[in-house]
């Protein structure tokens, strides 16, 4: 049996086959189902252009290029308060810093209290969970919006917010590492007749130190970040400085100071990677 | 390290020396001991410089917190309404005023709210899908193994970098300052940024799709495009899909607090209400933002395992 | 007919496949053998392209195949279908849409990229399945098939195609025995049917002597046997496949069943239940 050619094919064949497979052919059915999502979502993103009012967009041409001529443009650059900024900056990571600091250290004793083979009372456990779960629900802005209020503008109000944020997330991933260690090793050190305290001390720490330090060290990270933007609502740091800035069309500062905000995000990074290493290297060692 | 008890094991069963086999392991030790109090210490100082600057810096002083922190308690009690539990479900009277220590009276404007959080959710669900449309069309330049060429490479990767490496309620700043104040700002800003962000996953995601059914494509003459939509698309686009929703409930997140910069949603009536009340309004906005968050995480999360389940069978 | 002049390609210091010169007649089926490593599947990945040479010239209907590029390439790659060892299927597509992208050259972007096929597409693709004796399995994904119904859709695809040349890159090596036997028929009746060029890399000894006109035999990148399979003694079976068979024997490169005492007692007990 030899396959005629395509263009060979008539009509009866092709009829013939269909007769045969007419699963193959494709149903209403099928295509309907197959190109349903992808039309449903341009319909949407369409409407919701429209809703959104897109057109917008048009009108600004002559705004966007000012802007972007003003941001790439620097004028007055010695009449710049260098001085401000730097210390805006060095604010900033001042409050990532302590925030991540005393966000670990509350995390260290609320994540012991809400792991389920540490913490005997589910009672205790499951109200401490819910009390985590708030602090994540609600974003590290809000927080720092509110403590603004709570005690002022300022670099307090971001560190509070930084701190609060990182309690509720980091307590939760330490339980999670808690949770999943090696029981075998615990009930080595219990065998020994240590009380709970000493049992946690030989038995739960060693394993967890590392993981700890490594999702502290991101948060660093992270927090570096989110301090930027902190000062937006007013909580400290550089991001009023760029706010400030903004609204006093002063773009070309603007651009200055978001370069020098990546290349100290850049450098974070880089540092906290080589720290990770040489603290879990070390761990791993012992 | 894992040589010393080794040593000193050999030096026992064989019996010969064992004062050298001690004294080398002593000095070994020592030596290690040394280095290693020689870092900690060098640790610990350095950390301690960190704690003294940010502490000096940030005027992070204990006079300060204990100034503040009994203004937060203040605070927070401030924003705690008064309900009553005799009125609590009490509606309009005849004059369509709400009793006070109901909860119509604290949720008076409770429908603008709502009105506002339904357009938080538009604008996470149209910035998603932009976002997610254009990172699906950079992913495939910006895997290494499937670009055309190093320079389409080299740009779609940089261009995702600039893309999630800018702060989204920064742009929004920026949008609000070109478009004007309202959402569209807020969804520009959150696409741009999803937009990056997915595609550095979804290029991951991308590379390490099997290259098998990318060479039988190659080999039956199949374009570019071609070779991506039927080798790779099909193996890739479970992973896509699981991305994208994940996004979606972080994009909730942050577009119910970018209206902060006047760029729509729940956020600006949030800001609203902290900035210029301190009442019972800002606990019950607060209240209905975290609701819905945890709401379409969990509604998202069961999409997800409905959708990563049927495709396993 | 199929011209190869010096063709080379070196992978950094390491040559793969060192100057080889072939004519390969129309309506020949080849077999090329050799050792792991000695250039087969290189060579093979050279004439579709997949591969690109460091020198030398492919040349066939007086193009040379080694200078084309974009379109051009992809014409000639539709032309020269390419069977892979481990398939190469897209699994998560079902086997028609598999065998249609056999197509995929034909077709106007506009179709391929929105994936409508013609009735006449699917048509030819179900008569290639029917013909490989897999038109029942079109609408499954081709990842629940087995090895050997995966090559027999790979075969379809090929078919698809139209080629003049069919390649195939070790097609049984993940097979067993029986569906070995089943994909070499396939690609036989091809060659004899259809009268296609069919090249095929094989790293067993007797399917190559069984099924193919023309030997090929390659050692460390070059060409070191080229004849009709009676012309290929012990000694030179020997050569080409190293030092490494010094107690040589054809049987040690076999795939096919060994007739022994088990297997026919195996036998028996199943005819008899």
């Amino acid at each position: 049996m030899t396959t005629a050619t395509f263009d060979a094919l008539t009509d009866t064949q092709i009829n013939a086959a269909q007769a045969a497979q007419p699963g193959a052919f494709g149903t209403t059915w099928g295509t309907v189902k197959r190109w349903a999502p992808l039309v449903i979502a341009v319909i949407y993103v369409i409407v919701s252009m429209w809703y959104f009012d897109f057109g917008r967009l048009l009108d600004a041409s002559d705004r966007v290029w000012a802007l972007l001529r003003n941001f790439v443009v620097w004028r007055d650059m010695d009449e710049w308060a260098y001085r401000q900024i730097y210390v805006g900056i060095s604010q900033t990571l001042a409050m990532a810093f302590l925030g991540t600091l005393l966000g670990t250290l509350g995390s260290l004793f609320v994540g012991f209290l809400a792991a389920k083979n540490v913490m005997p009372f589910g009672i205790v456990r499951q109200i401490v969970r819910r009390f985590l779960d708030i602090l994540r629900g609600i974003d590290q802005l809000v927080w720092g919006l509110v403590f603004v209020r709570a005690v002022g503008l300022g670099p307090l109000a971001g560190v509070l917010a930084i701190f609060v944020s990182d309690l509720g997330t980091l307590s939760k991933l330490y339980s999670e590492a808690i949770e999943n260690i090696d029981r075998k090793q615990v009930e080595g050190i219990r065998s020994t007749g240590a009380g709970p305290l000493a049992v946690i001390r030989y038995g739960y720490i060693p394993q967890v130190l590392p993981v700890f330090i490594s999702q502290s060290l991101y948060f660093l990270e992270s927090n570096t970040r989110s301090a930027t933007i902190l000062g937006i609502v007013g909580a400290g740091g550089i991001g009023m400085i760029i706010i400030e800035r903004f609204r006093a069309s002063l773009y070309d500062q603007v651009a200055f100071v978001v370069l020098n905000v990546l290349v100290l995000i850049f450098a974070i990074d880089w540092l906290s990677k080589r720290v990770r290493l040489w603290a879990i290297g070390a761990q791993g060692e012992r | 390290m894992s040589d010393v008890p080794m040593m000193g094991g050999s030096a026992a069963s064989s019996g010969a020396a064992p004062s050298d086999a001690v004294s080398a392991f002593e000095r070994h030790r020592a030596e290690l001991r040394a280095s290693k109090r020689g870092w900690t210490i060098f640790a610990l100082v350095m950390f301690a410089i960190c704690v003294g600057l940010s502490v000096w810096i940030s005027n992070f002083y204990p006079e300060r917190l204990a100034s503040g922190v009994p203004r937060i308690f203040e605070y927070f009690g401030t924003i705690i309404p008064e309900l009553e539990w005799a009125n609590l479900f009490e509606g309009r009277d005849a004059d369509g005023r709400a009793v006070p220590g109901s909860l119509t009276y604290w949720y008076t404007d409770f429908w603008d709210y709502a009105q506002l959080i339904w357009e938080t959710i538009l604008m996470a669900m149209t910035a998603t899908l932009i976002g997610a449309g254009l990172a699906f069309v950079l992913s495939f330049p910006a895997a290494a193994n499937l670009a055309p060429n190093s320079w389409i490479y080299w740009f779609s990767r940089r261009f995702l970098e600039i893309c999630r490496g800018i702060p989204e309620i920064l742009l929004a700043l920026v949008f609000v300052f070109m478009i004007g104040i309202g959402p569209l700002a807020g969804v520009l800003a959150i696409a741009i940024h999803t937009a990056g962000a997915l595609g550095k996953l979804f290029a991951e995601v991308n590379e390490n799709a099997s290259s098998r059914p990318v060479d039988g494509i190659t080999a039956v003459g199949g374009s570019w495009p071609e070779k991506m939509l039927y080798g790779v698309v099909p193996q890739v686009a479970p992973n896509f899909f699981s991305y994208a929703m994940l996004r979606f409930e972080i994009n909730v997140r942050a577009s119910s607090i970018i209206g902060f910069v006047g760029a729509g949603g729940i956020g600006q009536e949030l800001n609203r209400v902290i900035s210029f009340y301190s009442d019972d309004r800002v606990l019950a906005v607060l209240i209905l933002v975290v609701l819905t968050v945890t709401v379409i995480d969990l509604i998202s999360e069961r999409i997800r395992h409905r959708f990563i389940g049927r495709e396993n069978l | 007919m199929l011209k190869l002049e010096n063709l080379s390609r070196r992978f950094g210091d390491n040559t793969a496949v060192a100057r080889a010169n072939l004519e390969i007649p129309d309506g020949q089926m080849v077999g090329i053998i050799g050792r792991s490593g000695a250039g087969k599947s290189t060579l093979l990945r050279l004439l579709n392209r997949l591969t690109d040479p460091s020198e030398g010239k492919i040349v066939f209907a007086g193009t040379d195949i080694a200078q084309l590029k974009g379109r051009e390439l992809r014409e000639w790659r539709s032309d020269c279908a390419m069977i892979f060892q481990q398939f190469n299927l897209v699994g998560r597509l079902d086997v028609i849409t598999n065998v249609l992208t056999g197509r995929l050259y034909t077709m106007p972007a506009w179709r391929s990229m929105t994936q409508v096929f013609t009735p006449r597409e699917r048509a030819f693709a179900i008569q290639a399945l029917d013909r490989l004796g897999m038109a029942h399995t079109a609408l499954q994904r081709a990842e629940t098939l087995s090895g050997g119904q995966q090559q027999r859709v790979a075969i379809a695809r090929a078919l698809a195609q139209e080629p003049k040349i069919l390649l195939a890159d070790e097609p049984i090596a993940s097979l067993d025995p029986m569906n070995a036997k089943v994909v070499m028929d396939a690609l036989r009746s091809i060659n004899q049917q259809d009268g296609k060029t069919v090249i095929c890399n094989l790293h067993t000894l007797d399917t190559a002597r069984n099924y193919c006109d023309r030997i090929i035999g390659m050692s460390a990148g070059k060409i070191v046997f080229d004849g009709t399979p009676d012309l290929l003694t012990t000694s030179m079976a020997r050569e080409i496949y190293g030092a490494e068979a010094e107690d040589f024997d054809e049987a040690s490169t076999s795939t096919a069943l060994p007739e022994t005492e088990a297997v026919t007692a195996l036998k028996e007990a199943a005819a008899h239940v």
